[in-house]
């Protein structure tokens, strides 16, 4: 049952560091923690610059803090998208006048400050420029955090070592140093595996016709019939439909690396319409009778301005308050799921083209690093088991996004205010949505569990590390963000047996195809509902319920030694008060007793 | 009446498709007073193919010039279609199976005449009378008696021969409590919450009528529930028909405990759905999820509309309200709604799966529905003659159960480690709660399974469900015992569609059933290094 009472903090206890002042020493606050509606609480505002990241944090005392874990507030300034002033002086009403800062991560916080002074200003100051470093030219988090890992998370991917992996080069397929200092293109990584008949100076030609220069390179390559996954962006057809011979002999190539296709498999990850749409601006796709010998297909998953919207109205429905009377109906309008499955089947589509449809496989949306990203990653975690691994996953989403030049700094807007940037959008999280829609398919399919997909959204947004930091590979190392930041992976392979799956069975060459039918897929509660107490401690991840309940159990058993302990010593003392077994699961139903 | 007379063929030559992943069966089809038998001849290679025609819910028929096409949708939903050569044999056929699935004789019903290998008559019988829980009842408090006033089954009919009572009130005062509650339900013991000192008792409707009848014995025992109770403790009486319906049930005879006649009880309502509404939701939700046609973009707003979820999250938080009143609020509650049957029942066992841990070892909770819905007189008979898919208008039938089942599948989900039963229990009580060789399940009452003979001539669900062979697929590879209550979220975003059951026969061959072999693999090569007891033992409830 949720307390709404009212705390009074008596004597603060605050351990300020020389960087902020003393403002927060002394400002005691109400605070509204709105989430669910709970409850008024006095508490201290507070910002603190820990080992770990800056964040701002609510210092209750610890009594208070034991009531329920969810009154803690822990937000990473990496994860404020936007801060406001509600109220002026001149507001009435209780907890009309103060700060409201809207997250990342599916939260809004209000804050209702008193209006004595000139606290709310100080704050507002001090949080909008640790929130966004960017626009008041300091650094982002990441490069003053001196965390020390056991591993070094750096050293997961190396480019060279995983296309080994995959058995690369081989007689068809070559590396390249082309691209070294990224004068090829700009957004693809130093390393790219391309046919073996293709020249440099080819791809230099078929770059001029691709968008961004972002020209067909190899992804993944099915070790037994030889077919691979290849990405690109759009070509540069344009209203007057140009073509290119180079571009079109390059694909050929590509089908030519295995002599049993015919046809190459083209799959436009754009609606028909959207790939027709922009050709105006210069792009397009290929056409039938350009490309002889391919096949084109179009997959219908929206662009980012589309999946932005819809994110926005599943928060709309979870938050502050989740939508009760009608909340499946509710969801349904979101789309969310709509287009999870789409992204999924298009995957889906990829996967069995290549594994049982034995064709090679071109993907393509428009810039190649959105939609692509997710198609192929996806498809290769249904392909390839050694991606379903920690270190696996750690690498595919090394090298199918941060490497490719998923534009993190531009989807996510690491330290940057500019909170209604059209360039933002939830791709990455859509993509690790599909990978938990995925796991829980396939339960012992994958050797992480849910924490480490929670863990590594969370980090998306908090710039504790530098592993999404920037656009680019090539921006990335004018940064030197390996030199100078730390790793994701070092925090996570450093205490691996926390993000494991106990169910995990090691399955060499098993095709993963999950049912990506709306009835078979669901919203992920755990993430984007999380941050409600009514839902949040009622489905523990099974190892922690263990846990939990062999602590109980644990207490128990010390409870009875005390008693027997005490029944055994001739002097009987008090008898110990300690309360009956408590139970850690709270009930959230409503009771009018 | 010979089954032979209602069997116009019986011997076609057929094809069995069998849903989309099971490839189709040919052979001779037989049809014999309990069954259809497919022989898929002789140098086949795959098995008998059986099916117990008290299964079959519904059946269409449809012929072509030389062959006729019978489908058959049964109760556990599963839907066949059986191709036959001949349009006379086929038609026949069909018709057959339309009369010998409905025969309404309980006697005549196949656990009479199922005698399967290594089980004997009357094994599991006598694994969970009252008595046994009174055992364990009687171990933590003195204030309660078993008491033997419906021996013989005259002060209510619904009742087993012994319930647990206050030891304060003798056998004429039940006696005439019964006759003041309708259909001589009147409050008996459901389950004592040894930590608080509290009880769980049902009971169904007061027979206050319009004119306020009271009935002194009626509140005496009531009174001595809560003197049997801790010191102080109040009592609630969670009333499951709104307000507005228990006041309408007065013009019939019915009603509430006024409030000046019971001191120290307060009364709750929490309106649950029940009868053809909820028969009705079930029916919907079916049809949601056997339409493959229809758009699945709709999908979620159609599943709303069948309000099933809805029904469970009210099931669910009632049994909590219950659950709540005893452990935090030290209180005693009463649950009934009118016939106290149906939804009291649905509380009453919920609530104790949430608070008993041993309710929720395998031992106990076949225990918890042997007492609580079987002995309890749900009546089984009536309300599950047909599943969803039946034509005819539903006349009692109500899918209470289902939801009950559905309920504790929620709790499973919720905490995967707390129950020793997984899905593959609730799924075999579904299935035999429709349609079953066992006589478990047969009847309405322990009244007319004495009269029925059910005990001495039939078997046992129990003996066959705790056979070893079965426990792989009916155990929770992950069980760990877990002492404290367990309290579910009953917000609709933390409840699911079970698909395990819904869409059992429609989704594609799904991995769970891998994953769940999986994880045995583990749970018992993990035990096996530790050289620790075999996992199969037929564990019954430490009392």
């Amino acid at each position: 049952m949720q307390k709404s009472e009212e705390v009074n903090l008596v004597n603060p206890v605050f351990t300020g560091t020389p960087e902020f002042p003393e403002w927060l020493l002394h400002q005691l606050l109400n605070i509204i923690h709105t989430p669910w509606r709970m409850s008024l609480l006095r508490g201290l505002l507070g910002m603190e610059l820990i080992e770990t990241s800056v964040r701002l944090f609510l210092d209750f005392q610890e009594k208070l803090a034991s009531l329920d874990s969810a009154l803690i507030l822990d937000v990473p300034l990496g994860v404020i998208s936007r801060i406001e002033k509600m109220g002026g002086a001149t507001s009435r009403g209780e907890n009309s006048y103060g700060l409201d800062i809207t997250c990342k991560d599916m939260r809004n916080l209000r804050f209702a400050l008193k209006q004595e002074g000139h606290s709310r200003r100080d704050m507002f100051d001090i949080l909008t420029r640790y929130a966004f470093p960017l626009a008041h030219s300091l650094p982002i988090f990441a490069f003053l955090n001196e965390e020390k890992f056991n591993v070094d998370g750096w050293t997961v991917y190396n480019p060279v070592e995983e296309y080994r992996r995959q058995g690369l080069p081989n007689h068809h397929w070559r590396i390249t140093f082309i691209n070294k200092c990224y004068e090829l293109c700009d957004t693809y990584p130093a390393l790219l595996v391309v046919p073996y008949r293709a020249s440099d100076d080819d791809l230099r030609r078929v770059a001029t016709f691709r968008s961004r220069n972002r020209i067909p390179v190899l992804s993944w390559i099915h070790p037994e019939n030889k077919t691979v996954i290849v990405r690109c962006s759009q070509p540069l057809v344009g209203m007057s439909g140009k073509r290119n011979k180079d571009d079109e002999k390059y694909l050929d190539v590509i089908r030519e690396t295995n002599r049993q296709i015919s046809k190459l498999t083209i799959y436009d990850a754009r609606p028909n319409v959207n790939a027709v749409a922009n050709k105006a601006t210069g792009g397009g796709y290929e056409s039938d009778d350009a490309y002889h010998n391919a096949e084109l297909f179009f997959l219908d998953i929206h662009n980012i301005h589309v999946m932005r919207e819809s994110l926005k109205k599943v928060k709309d429905i979870v938050y502050p308050n989740v939508e009760e009377s009608h909340w499946l109906s509710s969801l349904e309008s979101t789309h969310w799921l709509e287009h999870i499955k789409l992204v999924l089947t298009g995957a889906i589509q990829v996967a069995d083209k290549v594994s049982s449809g034995k064709s090679s496989v071109l993907v393509h949306c428009s810039d190649g690093w959105d939609r692509t990203a997710q198609l192929t990653s996806l498809a290769m975690l249904m392909l390839d088991s050694f991606y379903r691994s920690i270190e696996g996953f750690e690498i595919l989403v090394q090298k199918e996004w941060i490497s490719f030049g998923h534009k993190f700094a531009s989807r996510i807007g690491h330290g940057d205010k500019n909170h209604a940037d059209a360039d933002r959008s939830p791709i990455f999280l859509q993509f690790i949505d599909c990978v938990w829609q995925m796991s829980k398919q396939f339960p012992t399919a994958f050797e992480f569990n849910e924490r480490f997909l929670i863990t590594i959204l969370d980090h998306l947004y908090s710039c504790r590390f530098g592993t999404f930091l920037y656009n680019c590979e090539s921006a990335r190392e004018r940064q030197k963000v390996t030199e100078r930041t730390v790793s994701l992976w070092s925090l996570i392979n450093s205490n691996k047996d926390k993000f494991k799956n106990p169910f995990y069975t090691k399955e060499i060459n098993r095709v993963l195809y999950p049912v990506a039918s709306m009835r078979h897929l669901e919203l992920w509660v755990n993430y984007y509902i999380r941050w409600n107490p009514r839902i949040k401690q009622q489905q523990p991840n099974p190892v922690e319920q263990r846990y939990v309940e062999l602590l109980a159990l644990r207490d128990e058993y010390i409870q009875r030694l005390e008693e027997l302990q005490l029944a055994g010593s001739a002097k009987l003392a008090e008898p110990s008060t300690s309360p009956a077994s408590p139970s850690p699961m709270m009930p959230h139903v409503h009771t009018h007793f | 009446m010979e089954f032979s007379d209602l069997i116009r063929t019986r011997r076609a030559q057929a094809k069995l498709l069998r849903g989309p992943e099971a490839p189709p069966l040919r052979g001779t089809l037989c049809l014999t007073g309990h069954h259809l038998l497919l022989s898929p001849g002789p140098q086949a290679t795959s098995e008998l193919w059986l099916l117990l025609l008290r299964s079959v819910d519904s059946i269409e028929k449809r012929v072509a010039s030389d062959s006729g096409t019978i489908t058959l949708r049964c109760k556990d939903l599963r839907v066949l279609q059986l191709e036959i050569e001949g349009v006379e044999a086929s038609l026949d056929i069909a018709r057959s199976i339309e009369a010998l699935s409905s025969l309404e004789s309980v006697i005549t019903s196949f656990p009479f005449f199922y005698r399967p290998k290594g089980l004997r008559l009357g094994d599991a019988w006598h694994f969970h009378p009252p008595e046994r829980y009174y055992k364990r009842v009687a171990r933590e408090t003195n204030a309660w008696r078993l008491s033997e006033v419906n021996e013989d089954f005259s002060v209510c009919p619904s009742y087993p021969r012994a319930v647990i009572v206050p030891r304060s009130v003798d056998d004429g005062a039940l006696a005439r409590s019964a006759r003041f509650r309708q259909g001589g339900r009147f409050p008996v013991l459901s389950y004592h919450h040894a930590p608080s000192g509290t009880v769980l008792v049902r009971s169904s409707q007061p027979l206050t009528g319009p004119q306020k009848r009271r009935c002194a014995e009626d509140e005496e025992l009531l009174r001595a529930v809560l003197a049997g109770a801790r010191p102080g403790a109040r009592g609630f009486i969670v009333d499951t028909r709104s307000s507005q319906a228990a006041k309408q049930a007065r013009m019939t005879g019915g009603g509430t405990e006024a409030k000046a006649a019971y001191p120290g009880w307060k009364r709750l309502h929490r309106p649950l759905e029940r009868g053809q509404p909820l028969q009705e939701s079930f029916v919907r939700l079916v049809e949601a999820c056997g339409d493959l046609q229809q758009s699945t973009d709709s999908w979620l707003r159609r599943l709303e509309g069948c309000c099933w979820l809805a029904h469970v999250k009210e099931a669910l938080s009632t049994a909590c309200l219950a659950a709540q009143g005893m452990e935090r609020e030290g209180a005693c509650i009463l649950v009934h709604g009118a016939e106290g049957t149906d939804s009291t029942l649905l509380v009453t066992s919920l609530a104790q799966l949430i608070l008993d841990p041993l309710s929720r070892t395998m031992a106990g909770f076949q225990e918890l529905v042997e007492r609580e819905w079987i002995q309890a007189g749900h009546p089984f008979q009536l309300r599950c003659a047909h599943s969803a898919f039946s034509h005819a208008r539903p006349k009692h039938e109500a899918p209470t159960f289902l939801l009950f089942l559905d309920c504790v599948w929620q709790l499973g989900r919720q905490f995967p480690l707390s129950l020793e039963f997984g899905e593959g229990l609730l799924l075999a009580l579904f299935e035999h709660a429709y349609a079953s060789p066992f006589g478990t399940f047969l009847c309405n009452s322990e009244r007319e399974r004495c009269l029925c003979e059910v005990r001495t001539r039939t078997h046992s669900l129990w003996s066959g469900l705790n056979q070893p062979k079965e426990q792989r697929k009916l155990r929770n590879p992950l069980y760990a015992p877990n002492p404290l209550a367990i309290w579910p979220s009953v917000e609709l975003q933390s409840l699911r569609l079970w698909q395990g059951l819904f869409l059992r026969w429609i989704r594609p061959p799904e991995p769970s059933e891998v994953a769940w072999e999986k994880v045995w693999q583990i749970v018992t090569d993990k035990e096996k290094t530790k050289l620790s007891q075999p996992t199969v033992s037929a564990s019954e409830p430490q009392l």
